[in-house]
């Protein structure tokens, strides 16, 4: 579906996130203590908790914008700012549109492009891709909280990445949008990329996600295949709330 | 870790240019400034017509108002800086530039790119007013002397322009920048002039202002304009310095 | 009354309100250290012509701090640069809550003047105590008309920048020109070279309210000061009572 695929596809190498012990302090309060997971190529990777568990702190300290007190988070055994070519190796949107409002969406699309060397065609794609080619031409500030969600993914896509890091993706989107992300995602895992997604909205994810991590007050609580977690449970949603709500024995 | 093929360079600077370029505000201050600068030239040349102030030479009206110009171009340095942090620009930003000092170096190169014409249009067009309007009743002028000023007011705007932006990059928000660098060089300033002025050459201002002020043999401790370039010069590299140390140094 | 005190909870958990506070209470005192210390050779000896204004200027250098104040209380309620998610609309919230446009706008504007009569008071007991510091028994002893002069002046100016921003809607505009135009040469004044007309300014007129050899005398300089605000303010309410929230 992408034109780019081959020319950025390097044989043998395993777009692997490793996050390996990692630990945030901010002042005297902790916000990660000791995380540790991977996700996998081929695969998506839902990274769950509640408010404030330490999931965009995570992906942050991925991505290179937040320093770790101690641990690593590495993608393909790099840290991000050794990556040759960030953009068409991460993609990434995180909460937020991630744009100044006085710009409008191309605008916003074409100085990225031009930073990774990308011609201006792709902006256009991009925009087709996620359904933003009508209000390119407006200022992001006019934007709604959905509209700012797709302009996000489209600069995540690019670079056409190996790796997918989407901080809440389906917040702020109508039905419509949610069920388009869904089957994006899916197809991009079943292309053999690596696509990790944070939320904590357990119903969308339960249909999208092949492994989860949960964690909560800055610790992994699960850790394993979508079967394996829900495990004796009834559904994502229950495993998830046994495994995060400290009085989940007195509500069962 | 630092790429520097001359292709990423170019890519790089390209796109941090076309986020300056791309941003309305930038655009509307250097037209305001413009305007404004007009305004007050033509404002000095008349009260100068009418024989109230001192100053006599037509280079010394044209550039009467360089005091209030350098206002916009420190207004200048800071909004391309700060702007960034509008909106969680600077996320996207390092995800796709993920080399700091690198990324934050360019982008006063490519503010300076920007400055150094748009300086040198505005001193030209106050000198040119002045000539125009002066041109009966002043003496004879050196075209030489006029072409050093020109050029010696464009590289003390630029200077001011770039050593704003580092300002602008230690702060990160507009509203306390523009509250430090006004009130140091509106008031902060002028009033050290008359109680320190031990030290007055040496601040960025007083000591950068001898790039363009005629040579006036009746000051004992004035600077030459090498002395001058070379004083505002350090302190820009000085503030720059810091700010790409802080920039590498902080979470985003 | 409700609103009002909204208003100043507001402006009291603003981050940038600790500069304006600072700079209103501090900058006064120093100055006027600094102005009593050059002046001190002068003032002992009795032949200082400019000991009447040692604190004064000080004191109209306070404004910074008030003409923060001003734009801050406004500025704050469109924009405020995060690297969090988007630049938060408080001024959808706030006219959620306070329904009424014109009372919004009245709520605020008193708080701010209250605070700046709150900060000029403590400006003047730290400019009094500077200047005793430095001079000892010769220090100036301020008129009491001239303080309520600087004291107008203060709120003045900060309904001025108050005023400026609810029509910009952003800090840039009213902070440059205010803060430019209080410098030691104020375009102002380069104006009135020009033209008589510019004695009738805003800032010119205000301070003959306090500065000796003025253009105007005290009473109506402050009137035209007061004069300006009220028209800025009535196209400000009208503007802002016009425009849709979101623009």
């Amino acid at each position: 579906m992408l034109p780019y695929n081959e020319s950025h596809n390097r044989k043998g190498v395993l777009w692997l996130l490793t996050i390996n012990n990692l630990v945030k302090q901010r002042g005297n309060h902790e916000i990660l203590s000791g995380i540790s997971f991977k996700a996998r190529p081929g695969r998506v990777t839902g990274f769950l908790g509640p408010n404030g568990a330490g999931k965009s702190s995570t992906l942050r300290i991925l991505l290179g914008l937040d320093r770790a007190t101690s641990g690593s988070a590495l993608i393909d055994g790099k840290p991000f700012a050794e990556l040759q070519n960030p953009l068409s190796t991460v993609g990434a949107a995180l909460d937020g549109f991630g744009a100044h409002r006085m710009r409008t969406g191309r605008a916003h699309l074409r100085w990225i492009a031009r930073a990774a060397g990308l011609p201006r065609s792709r902006v256009e794609e991009v925009l087709e891709i996620v359904g933003l080619t009508d209000a390119a031409g407006k200022r992001v500030g006019t934007y709604s909280l959905g509209m700012g969600r797709r302009l996000g993914m489209a600069a995540a896509l690019l670079g056409d990445p190996e790796i997918l890091i989407l901080d809440e993706p389906v917040n702020g989107l109508d039905p419509e949008g949610i069920r388009w992300i869904r089957t994006f995602l899916r197809e991009r895992a079943a292309s053999g990329k690596t696509v990790l997604l944070s939320s904590h909205l357990m119903g969308e994810l339960a249909e999208t996600v092949d492994d989860v991590v949960i964690i909560n007050r800055g610790k992994v609580v699960a850790n394993g295949t979508l079967e394996e977690v829900i495990g004796s449970h009834s559904t994502l949603e229950e495993a998830f709330f046994a495994l995060t709500t400290e009085h989940a024995g007195a509500v069962v | 870790m630092m790429v520097s093929s001359s292709r990423k360079i170019t890519s790089i600077l390209g796109s941090e240019l076309d986020k300056l370029v791309t941003l309305p505000l930038i655009l509307r201050t250097l037209m305001a400034t413009f305007i404004v600068n007009v305004v007050l030239t033509a404002a000095f040349t008349s009260a100068n017509l009418q024989g109230t102030t001192g100053a006599q030479s037509i280079l010394d009206t044209g550039l009467a108002s360089m005091g209030y110009l350098q206002a916009g171009f420190i207004i200048l340095g800071i909004l391309a800086t700060c702007s960034e942090y509008t909106g969680g620009q600077i996320r996207t930003t390092l995800i796709v530039i993920p080399w700091r000092g690198f990324q934050l170096s360019t982008k006063h190169l490519a503010l300076a790119v920007i400055t150094v014409p748009m300086a040198f249009i505005m001193a030209a067009s106050g000198v040119l007013y002045a000539f125009i309007m002066m041109k009966d009743t002043a003496a004879g002028i050196e075209t030489g002397t006029v072409i050093r000023t020109v050029i010696g007011a464009t590289g003390y705007l630029t200077l001011t322009t770039l050593l704003s932006a580092a300002v602008g990059a230690l702060f990160k928000r507009t509203t306390p920048a523009l509250v430090v660098l006004l009130g140091y060089y509106f008031i902060v300033s002028p009033l050290m002039r008359n109680y320190l002025p031990r030290i007055k050459n040496y601040s960025p201002d007083t000591a950068g202002s001898y790039m363009y002020m005629p040579l006036s043999t009746d000051e004992i401790n004035a600077l030459t304009v090498m002395q001058g370039t070379g004083i505002l010069l350090l302190w820009t590299l000085l503030f720059i310095t810091v700010a790409i140390i802080l920039y590498r140094r902080r979470d985003a | 009354m409700r609103a009002f005190n909204a208003e100043l909870s507001k402006l009291f958990s603003l981050p940038g309100i600790w500069l304006a506070f600072l700079i209103g209470a501090c900058a006064p005192a120093i100055i006027a250290a600094l102005d009593s210390m050059a002046e001190k050779d002068d003032i002992l000896a009795g032949v200082s012509t400019r000991l009447s204004e040692v604190g004064l200027i000080g004191l109209g250098a306070g404004v910074q701090g008030i003409i923060i104040l001003g734009v801050l209380a406004v500025s704050s309620e469109y924009l405020t640069e995060s690297s969090e998610s988007g630049g938060g609309n408080q001024i959808t919230t706030s006219l959620t809550a306070v329904s009424s446009r014109l009372q919004f706008l009245l709520a605020k504007a008193g708080a701010v003047a209250v605070i700046s009569i709150l900060l000029f008071v403590v400006a003047i007991v730290t400019t009094m105590s500077a200047t005793k510091l430095i001079l000892g028994e010769y220090a100036p002893v301020f008129e009491a008309s001239k303080l309520v002069g600087v004291g107008c002046y203060w709120t003045f100016t900060a309904l001025l920048a108050f005023g400026m921003t609810v029509l910009t809607k952003n800090g840039i505009i009213p902070l440059a020109v205010l803060i430019i135009n209080s410098s030691v040469v104020t375009i102002s004044y380069l104006l009135t070279k020009v033209t008589k007309l510019a004695f009738y300014l805003p800032d010119r007129a205000g301070m003959d309210m306090f500065m000796s050899d003025g253009y105007h005398t005290p009473i109506t300089g402050g009137f035209i000061m007061f004069a300006w605000v009220t028209v800025l303010f009535i196209v400000a309410a009208i503007v802002f009572h016009r425009r849709d929230v979101a623009s």
